[in-house]
């Protein structure tokens, strides 16, 4: 899509493509069917698929009227829009829109038509290319409702959305002629969808209102795109889930074309707790397997995420391919750098005295961003950390912080394989900070001779 | 590296924190005093191998049991590889299979599935880059010290 790619109904992330081609489409479409500011707007609104909808509006009030004019700037199709729409109707578009002459029947065809914005495009699709930009004083009725003809033969299985027209007209403050229609679409029903829409008018009808009816319109513009494959039982499903989500999302109505898929999807998100919760969403299908697929998607691309923290300089990079490629890179440049270092480890001058306390001392610095204030001090926790479970090697700490060697600290090195439990509690005093007063304990005692610390099994005691 | 192997076989308490660096650096200049003391002075390369070995060996002891990749480390070790390196690196094809790529990297990438072969990857690549943070640490501080 073109600039304007506020992700209003996410639609763009997965069918960007799919929707850009079919857009065009849908504003060729669309400009010849106005027939009335008010249909105009319903019109205008549910042909522009999800993907016109990038254009993200702040009311719904100012939405229609915005995207019809945001929409000339992305397509050269909706260019001549532009031109299309004379007069704006009072006080709700502040572009102009057409005046068309009010028919009924047009209504009613026309209302069928914007029934199937929010589904697959196809046929929308079919019927742009053939279609032309006229000027609506040209437009005659007959011109107009044989092209509506044609865009009902080509639609066939597009999804319903009464629900959508209602709400979105009702956010328009429009419902007069629009209830009209979306009772009316009730009776001309095509294919298999005729109970869906029942089902979803007389839902959004008694559900709370404007916003859960656009919601649902734009829940199901959303996920429908996603998949087509549809059934009576996972309509009603998702139209429950979409109604108790979005009862709540009483914000600016436009605003919740937005947030109500998102929260209707996070919701879903949320109650799955398992592989058994998922929730199917309103358009999708409720086949164990695609729902089980899709919370592997989600998992998949919440560790992509994660990896794209991981690795330095991915938080740019978008797409799977792409990111992976980095991933590997990474892991790979890693690797040879493990190998690198030690062979120079093992050029490294053998001196075994690694100076453990210089280099902990730095690494635990690096890490806890110098929280110690000195070198010292930290060197002082090492040794307790380490070696605190085992109260000889406490001692032997104590005494190798008293009198540094490269003997002791051989021996150092060398008891550590002694220690068995040594290893939890030195975690957890590395987690907590007690240092300080395992240190003072151990001052308390009597640092005893080395030989007797190397002889000394672990007692395993624990702080 | 079997003093290493036999000493410590503690899984890591908490997994999920990660490995504990401190925990990571004490194993690993244990294995490699380990190497520099039994290695003779002359098969540099030899060396250089065990103390990759000696790497990857802390890393999975460090990291425990509870993630795939430092089992499949371990159980590489424990059967001897007759692979010179523990990690073998192969050419990955980015061409190609980019998952298959993947799992010729990570250790014991090879059974997995991909949503956990994700996992262990995020998880191999901490524990390599601390890995590599300590052991540039070491050669900081010898060179530091002086020839």
């Amino acid at each position: 899509m073109e600039a304007k790619e506020n992700n209003q109904f996410g639609l763009e992330e997965s069918h960007g493509d799919h929707i850009s081609s079919h857009s065009p489409g849908a504003v060729g479409f669309v400009t010849p069917l106005t027939s009335s500011p008010i249909l105009s707007a319903s019109m205008v609104e549910a042909f522009f698929t999800p993907g016109l909808w990038n254009h993200h509006t702040s009311s719904c009030t100012m939405s229609f009227g915005e995207s019809i004019n945001c929409v000339p700037i992305g397509k050269p199709v909706a260019m001549s829009n532009r031109g299309m729409l004379p007069s704006p109707p009072p006080g709700e578009f502040p572009h102009s829109l057409p005046h068309f002459p009010v028919d009924s029947g047009l209504i009613e065809r026309a209302a069928r038509l914007s029934c199937f914005g929010g589904g697959s495009f196809r046929g929308i699709s079919l019927l742009g290319p053939s279609q032309s930009m006229t000027p609506p004083s040209g437009a005659s009725k007959d011109a107009i409702g044989a092209r509506v003809q044609k865009a009902e033969l080509n639609v066939v299985s597009l999804p319903v959305e009464h629900g959508t027209i209602k709400g979105i007209t009702m956010n328009n403050k429009r419902d007069r002629s629009i209830s009209h229609v979306g009772t009316s679409n009730n009776k001309s029903r095509e294919g298999n969808f005729c109970e869906e829409g029942q089902e979803r008018h007389t839902g959004s009808a008694d559900a709370a209102g404007n916003s859960s009816s656009s919601d649902l319109g734009a829940n199901k513009r959303r996920k429908a795109t996603e998949e087509m494959e549809k059934e009576k039982d996972q309509v009603l499903r998702g139209l429950q889930s979409s109604t108790e989500t979005t009862k709540d999302n009483t914000e600016t109505k436009c605003k919740s074309y937005k947030h109500s898929g998102k929260n209707a999807k996070d919701n879903s998100e949320a109650a799955k707790e398992g592989y058994v919760h998922v929730r199917a969403q309103r358009g999708q299908a409720t086949n164990s397997h695609s729902l089980a697929e899709r919370v592997r998607r989600e998992k998949i691309s919440e560790r992509m995420k994660y990896l794209q923290e991981l690795v330095p300089g991915c938080s740019k990079v978008t797409g799977k391919a792409v990111m992976l490629d980095e991933i590997i890179n990474y892991v790979q440049s890693l690797q040879r750098q493990v190998e690198f270092l030690s062979m120079k480890l093992a050029a490294v001058n053998p001196q075994l005295d690694f100076s453990i306390e210089g280099l902990l001392a730095k690494n635990l610095l690096h890490s806890h961003g110098g929280s110690s204030s000195a070198a010292g001090f930290s060197q002082e926790m090492i040794y307790p950390q380490v070696y605190s479970s085992q109260q000889g090697l406490a001692h032997a700490g104590i005494s190798s912080m008293l009198n540094p060697s490269d003997a002791f600290r051989r021996t150092l090195i060398t008891e550590i394989p002694m220690a068995s439990g040594y290893k939890e509690t030195s975690l957890q005093m590395h987690n907590s900070w007690n240092e300080q007063l395992v240190m003072q304990m151990a001052y308390g005692a009597n640092p005893p001779l080395n030989s007797q610390v190397i002889n000394r099994k672990p007692d395993g005691f624990t702080i | 590296m079997d003093s290493e192997n036999s000493a410590c076989g503690n899984p890591n308490p908490n997994p999920t924190l990660g490995p504990s660096k401190l925990m990571l650096a004490f194993r690993f200049l244990r294995a490699l005093s380990l190497v520099h003391r039994t290695t003779p002075a002359s098969s540099r390369t030899c060396r250089g191998r065990r103390i990759e070995r000696a790497a990857y060996a802390s890393m999975a002891y460090s990291a425990g049991t509870g993630r795939g990749w430092s089992r499949a480390v371990l159980r590489r070790l424990h059967h001897r590889a007759r692979r010179r390196a523990v990690a073998p690196r192969r050419l990955s094809t980015t061409a190609g299979n980019r998952a298959e790529a993947l799992r010729q990297l990570v250790p014991g990438g090879a059974g997995m599935d991909y949503c956990t072969l994700l996992e262990e990857t995020a998880d191999y690549i901490k524990c390599l880059s601390m890995q590599v943070e300590l052991m540039q640490g070491i050669v900081d501080s010898s060179s530091s010290y002086g020839p």
